[in-house]
């Protein structure tokens, strides 16, 4: 048991420190393609678009992380902004209007946990049916073009700053990050989720109410879709219904790049976070460098499958090199040997039974 | 033995069931084809349903193989940008080589799919990634390759030879030559899912892939193969696809993955893998191009389109999972009474 929880902490080290180590590389090249780089300007603007994109990743950390997946989170921050702006339009106050747009979309997240959680449908097929569902929902719920007028004391949250320099949606999303962390890894909850991703049938056996954490789970997600889209009319100053298409790539990458592990079961927010700055850093770089957004998701892409790949080898190597089809076949060779060395007993023989 | 008599096999139970589901698509195929023939005087044109045709043949091929890989309890979200891509290149090469032949063109389709599906074969089988996460991933590689390979340009019908234009509009025996292709890839898929050991293996992988492991069954090869046959069908389809809309351009079939999934889905074929025949996928095509065709007519938003979509998906998925507990429950209740007769005869 100890020795397991010594390999997982040396893994989560090792995984960490390789981002660090890769955030650092990419700092590195960046330096070399613009001396503005380095500015403390830059640095501190460097996550301010990916604050969105952040924001879900912590909520879909929490869903992966119980063995699930939600696709959809992208179009529910698509209907939720939507509706953020279709009720400012009509004449609501800005703050109603987002606590509105917070709720629809924590009800859209609740849809999903209804579905997954209490009918024990497979979130693979559900998210992906609710992700064109909503996508198509954003259009046809939203009238009008675009919204863009709303008042400058509320888009200060998605891009404003604090004293010229420090951006105010760092600390939503270090806020959220702190929060949500918390959450996860000291709290109760937190730990019926790592329980539940990690074997389902046990966490039932042992009393966790499995149905209502996962209900939950995906409703948080759902929440922090509304939280992402809130932050990102700040930062856009402006609704659409498309909004956030095809970010969907970097909120995977984030979570997955971060050392949750796809299957369920472990992960940390810290990982999440660090990821998140590698992929900002990235695609910033990426951008000083001119290359295209279709040429960036090539490389974010590869990065995500090339994470998931060092994953598998990595926990290959913890478990001593053993794969499952050779551990089979070791097994099978203690019973042969075991077979072989255990004393045979005599067989029943009626002749000298009868002699006892 | 009356218990025996009273129930029916296991086998008729899930025969039963498949019935019911084509029964079922095929009702709503004629409510959607009275409503939109009420509402819209063109909808019911032998022209319009050649138009239909042409769309339900591409659905269909791109089906097939994503069938095949859903089958094996995968996914392929691919399928989309394989498509687009290979609409692209398949259009690029006509403007390069003049002269050059169809088939060789389809060929070259296909031998691209293969090569793109078998990447999503390997990132699956042999680096055990999630097939959602794996072709989420390629779906945005194989997009970016696209753009790359566009370079922002596009390739329009006036640069493509009238031979490939005219296949889209052919009709030999008064049918579309896509309804033909279909039908044959169609009537193949459905012969090698019935007669052919490796293809019917695909069953028995998504039926309970430990198992079959244990039975013998390379698994990783054949979920290689799977894929390979998806993007294979991807590649031809993309090569129809540019016949049928022949300005092609580096966004050509983006979201076309979602009908074809949709299509297989609402078609019968369990999420979960092991069970689904090509009969469904061929009806579920039919369902979604009929009703992409009457929303068209109607003037009705793609994007309720879209929501239709995603909301079938859900619909089917939890129709589907629940006959599915149902059918076990009473399989297991049956397999219970059989078990108590038994004794009681023993007793007896």
């Amino acid at each position: 048991m100890s020795s397991a929880k010594h390999a997982a902490g040396r893994l989560l080290l090792r995984w960490e420190t390789l981002l660090v180590v890769a955030i650092f590389g990419v700092g590195v090249w960046s330096t070399t393609l613009s001396p503005f780089f380095l500015k403390q300007a830059n640095l501190l603007d460097l996550l301010t678009p990916y604050v969105f994109i952040g924001l879900m990743a912590l909520g879909l950390t929490f869903v992966v992380i119980a063995g699930e997946i939600d696709i959809s989170l992208v179009a529910n921050m698509a209907v939720s902004v939507v509706c953020f702006a279709q009720i400012f339009a009509a004449g609501a106050n800005v703050w109603v209007a987002g606590l509105a747009g917070l709720a629809v979309a924590t009800a859209l997240g609740l849809v999903n946990g209804l579905l997954v959680g209490l009918l024990n449908l497979p979130s693979l097929a559900i998210t992906l049916g609710t992700l064109a569902a909503y996508g198509g929902l954003a259009f046809v719920v939203f009238t009008s073009q675009e919204i863009a007028s709303f008042p400058s004391d509320y888009t200060e949250l998605g891009g404003g700053y604090i004293s010229n320099e420090v951006p105010v949606a760092l600390f939503v999303l270090l806020g959220s990050a702190l929060v949500l962390g918390l959450l996860l890894h000291a709290s109760r909850f937190g730990r019926y989720v790592f329980a539940i991703g990690s074997n389902r049938e046990a966490a039932r056996f042992s009393g966790i109410p499995v149905a209502r954490v996962r209900v939950t789970v995906f409703a948080l997600c759902g929440l922090m879709a509304g939280v992402a889209g809130v932050v990102y009319v700040g930062y856009f100053g402006s609704a659409r219904a498309d909004a956030g298409t095809g970010s969907l790539l970097d909120v995977v990458t984030a979570v997955v790049l971060g050392g949750v592990d796809i299957f369920g079961g472990s992960g940390s927010m810290l990982g999440v976070m660090l990821a998140l700055v590698l992929v900002a850093e990235l695609r910033n770089g990426m951008q000083l460098a001119n290359v295209a957004g279709d040429t960036q998701d090539i490389v974010i892409g590869v990065m995500l499958l090339a994470a998931i790949a060092a994953g598998n080898l990595l926990r290959a190597a913890q478990t001593g090199g053993v794969r499952p089809g050779r551990l089979l076949q070791r097994r099978r060779e203690v019973i042969r040997h075991e077979a072989a060395e255990a004393v045979v007993p005599p067989r029943f023989d009626p002749q000298n039974s009868k002699g006892r | 033995m009356n218990v025996r008599g009273r129930s029916v096999s296991a086998q008729q139970l899930a025969a039963a069931t498949f019935r019911l589901r084509e029964i079922g698509l095929v009702a709503a195929l004629a409510v959607a084809v009275v409503f939109f023939g009420i509402r819209s005087q063109s909808f019911l044109t032998v022209a319009n349903w050649q138009s239909i045709a042409l769309n339900v043949a591409i659905v269909v091929v791109v089906g097939v193989g994503e069938m095949m890989v859903v089958l094996t309890r995968n996914i392929d979200l691919s399928v989309g940008s394989i498509v687009g891509l290979s609409a692209y290149l398949s259009a690029a090469t006509f403007v390069h080589h003049h002269g050059i032949s169809l088939g060789l063109v389809a060929l070259l389709a296909v031998v691209l799919g293969i090569g793109l599906g078998l990447v999503n074969g390997v990132l699956v089988a042999v680096a055990r990634i999630p097939a959602i996460i794996a072709t989420l991933a390629t779906l945005s590689i194989y997009r970016g390759i696209d753009a790359q390979v566009t370079g922002g340009g596009n390739i329009t019908a006036y640069q493509l030879p009238d031979s490939f234009l005219n296949l889209a509009s052919s009709k030999p025996a008064g049918v579309p030559t896509f309804a033909w292709v279909a039908a044959g890839v169609a009537i193949v898929g459905a012969a090698a899912l019935r007669w052919l050991p490796w293809a019917r293996d695909f069953y028995a992988i998504g039926s309970n892939p430990e198992a079959a492991r244990f039975a013998g069954i390379p698994t990783r090869r054949r979920v290689m193969t799977a894929f390979m046959i998806s993007g294979a069908l991807a590649g031809l389809g993309g090569f129809l696809f540019a016949s049928r809309f022949p300005t092609v351009d580096a966004v050509a079939a983006k979201g076309f993955e979602l009908d074809v999934i949709t299509a297989v889905v609402i078609g019968g074929v369990n999420v979960f893998g092991g069970s689904g025949t090509i009969l469904g996928v061929v009806l579920g095509a039919l369902l979604v191009a009929t009703i992409q065709n009457g929303f068209l007519l109607l003037r009705i938003s793609e994007f309720w389109r879209l929501f239709f979509n995603g909301f079938a998906i859900v619909v089917a998925v939890t129709i589907d999972a629940l006959v599915t507990q149902r059918l076990q429950e009473m399989l297991r209740r049956r397999r219970a009474e059989v078990l108590a007769a038994k004794h009681s005869e023993a007793e007896a």
